[in-house]
């Protein structure tokens, strides 16, 4: 049982960014492990596309559904497949989809969870986690408990891993139909509230606007920000509470958590509860007019000025070393 | 209808935090709180039986003695009842361990729903609710942004890329609600000295039925270190708005985060 197995969700039958991070990393710890990575694949198309997930690292991918909505409905299948292929871990995505999956499988088969992990290794056989723990205060490392140890159930965070374009095709099966009590949820009604939300877990630069920006009318000039960037816009939740941008745009504790290779924090203070869902990015810099405001104190570059002020003039700078 | 909400004492988010030799939480060390996202569960309970759906809710705790602390506040804030389920075999419990225990529990006071938090602040896991369902046999409504209540079913209001999804399933259910339910209220000084006199109901494991070698972690911290210092920030301060933006692009070219 050295295979590694990654939950793979579909939308419109492609995989999914998360499918496509999480085949990489199965594909990394399978090899060290002496085996395959094998997909779990589930979401609308997901056996239409499931081939492809051969090419982002995948040996074997099991459809466990191509219909089922909401995702907790294909736990039955799920959990079966688990069962039957036992592999060293499920790798999966530290989304709410991701973790009621990952969830009732841990209560399913009683299995150790580790997660949201920032590395995982194999050692000996099993694997080792990294996370970030107590709100990062500490960096701990785990492992099962036992010497000859169960499937470990591992949440990993976005970004983690990067997909890998390679040019296998993968064996593809389909689970056998199995029944579970979260087929008895069903969505009952959907609401689209924004036509295009960026997917900030994709995106490489974000400009995060906060209560300093005031208002809705203040995010665009950080939409402007962002386009010079070739990023998109993002904020904290004071933002988000007052109506200026979507919940979706939230990053933080209870928003999404995200690692771009710049994050630009306009007007944020800096709160713990920001701070866990972006401190991994590679690059930060922070626009406030408070010199003690707490973002100085993890920010890579920390300019003390008033936004307003600031924001457009940096926007057209920008532009104008781009036209030159 | 009954809820039990379940709540979990945790380190402040300020507080300072430590780890044993034994690669234990120092929770002597640490200030302890309810852990803030289960003050949104109980927010979301207490609107419910202030809107006449429910009749009852009722904590349920897994911890050490001192949680009870954390039942206290919970019932100052409102509600009718708590549980506290101790044992020192439970210390340093996983995440299945933890669910397969609150299953136990709830198994006894048998709630048509579990409330929970949408992740508790220590572990974050957010698998206890997921693994607590799996284990009853129960659907799993978790992350709801509102909890509503109806004749036989619960409908959560849950995010989805571009809006939102409502999702339903009949009763009994195990749910999870986000701080998107609105506000926390403050204890009323009332409320706190009611909740002086509620009797706290205790079980240990033998109480459950368990066996302390049935409820082993699966899991085991091997290491615990500060993460890495960053060096200090460089900062730009005390020039005009120009000057700010052209070194914000100074700096960013040198890094080639633009052209
Ligand atoms: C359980 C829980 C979960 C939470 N989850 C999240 C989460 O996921 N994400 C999140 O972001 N928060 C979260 N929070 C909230 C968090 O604690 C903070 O309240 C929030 O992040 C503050 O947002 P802010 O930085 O935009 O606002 P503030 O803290 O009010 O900061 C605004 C900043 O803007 C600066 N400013 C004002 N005007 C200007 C100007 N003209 N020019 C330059 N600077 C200016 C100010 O100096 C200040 O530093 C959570 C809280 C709780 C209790
Ligand atoms: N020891 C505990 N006692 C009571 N409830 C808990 C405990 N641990 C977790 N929970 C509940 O499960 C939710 C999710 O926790 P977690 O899965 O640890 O992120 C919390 O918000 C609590 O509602």
């Amino acid at each position: 049982m050295a295979d590694v197995a990654f939950l793979a969700e579909f939308a419109d039958g492609h995989p999914t960014r998360s499918a496509l991070e999480l085949a990489a990393g199965a594909a990394e710890l399978a090899a060290a492990a002496g085996g395959g990575a094998v997909g779990l694949a589930y979401g609308p198309g997901a056996a239409d596309g499931a081939a492809s997930l051969g090419a982002a690292g995948a040996a074997r991918v099991v459809v466990l559904d191509s219909a089922a909505a909401p995702a907790v409905t294909v736990a039955g299948p799920l959990v079966e497949a688990v069962r039957a292929a036992a592999p060293v871990a499920v790798l999966a995505p530290a989304t709410p989809n991701g973790r009621d999956l990952a969830a009732v499988l841990v209560g399913s088969l009683g299995l150790p969870a580790f997660g949201p992990v920032r590395a995982v290794h194999m050692e000996g056989g099993a694997v080792r986690c990294e996370m970030s723990t107590l709100q990062g205060a500490m960096i701990t490392a785990s492992q099962s408990a036992s010497s000859a140890p169960a499937t470990s159930v591992v949440l990993v965070s976005s970004g983690t891993y990067a997909p890998s374009e390679g040019s296998g095709t993968a064996v593809v099966s389909q689970a056998p139909a199995a029944d579970s009590p979260q087929t008895k949820v069903r969505i009952v009604e959907s609401a689209t509230e924004a036509a295009a939300i960026a997917a900030l877990e994709e995106a490489e630069i974000i400009v995060a606007g906060g209560r300093g920006v005031g208002s809705e009318a203040g995010f665009e000039a950080l939409n402007q920000l962002a386009a010079a960037l070739g990023g998109v816009v993002g904020a904290s939740r004071a933002a988000a509470d007052a109506g200026w941008v979507p919940y979706q745009l939230q990053i933080g504790q209870t928003g999404k958590v995200v690692k771009p290779a710049l994050y630009l924090a306009v007007g944020i203070s800096g709160a713990i509860q920001h701070r866990v869902g972006m401190q991994a990015a590679e690059h930060i810099v922070a626009i406030n007019r408070d010199p003690d405001a707490p973002i100085g104190e993890f920010a890579d570059l920390f300019v003390v000025g008033d936004l307003f002020e600031i924001v457009p003039r940096l926007t057209a700078e920008i532009e104008r070393r781009k036209g030159a | 209808m009954k809820i039990v909400v379940c709540v979990k004492q945790v380190p402040a988010t300020t507080a300072e935090k430590r780890y044993t030799s034994e690669l234990r939480l120092d929770r002597a060390a640490t200030e302890a709180v309810i852990n803030p996202l289960d003050e949104y569960a109980i927010e979301q309970a207490l609107r419910l039986k202030e809107g006449g759906v429910v009749d009852e809710v009722v904590y349920l705790s897994m911890g050490p003695d001192s949680a009870s602390e954390a039942l206290r506040r919970s019932l100052a804030m409102g509600g009718d009842g708590g549980v506290l389920v101790t044992d020192p075999a439970l210390a340093g419990a996983d995440q299945w361990v933890t669910a397969r225990v609150l299953a136990a529990a709830l198994d006894r006071l048998a709630p048509e729903v579990t409330l929970m938090g949408m992740a508790s602040d220590d572990a974050r896991g957010s698998l206890v609710p997921g693994a607590v369902a799996a284990i009853r046999g129960l659907p799993l409504l978790a992350y709801g942004a509102e909890l509503r209540l109806t004749d036989g079913a619960a409908q959560i209001r849950r995010l989805n890329p571009t809006g939102f999804d409502i999702l339903e399933a009949p009763l009994p259910v195990v749910a999870s609600v986000t701080d998107q339910v609105g506000e926390p209220r403050y204890a009323s000084l009332k409320g706190i000295m009611a909740a002086r006199r509620v009797e706290l109901t205790t079980w240990a494991l033998a109480d459950l039925g368990l066996d302390p070698a049935g409820v082993a972690s699966l899991t085991r911290l091997v290491g615990a270190d500060p993460p890495p210092a960053k060096p200090p920030a460089q900062v730009i301060s005390g020039v005009g708005p120009d000057e700010a933006a052209t070194r914000i692009a100074d700096w960013l070219a040198e890094r080639k985060l633009i052209a």
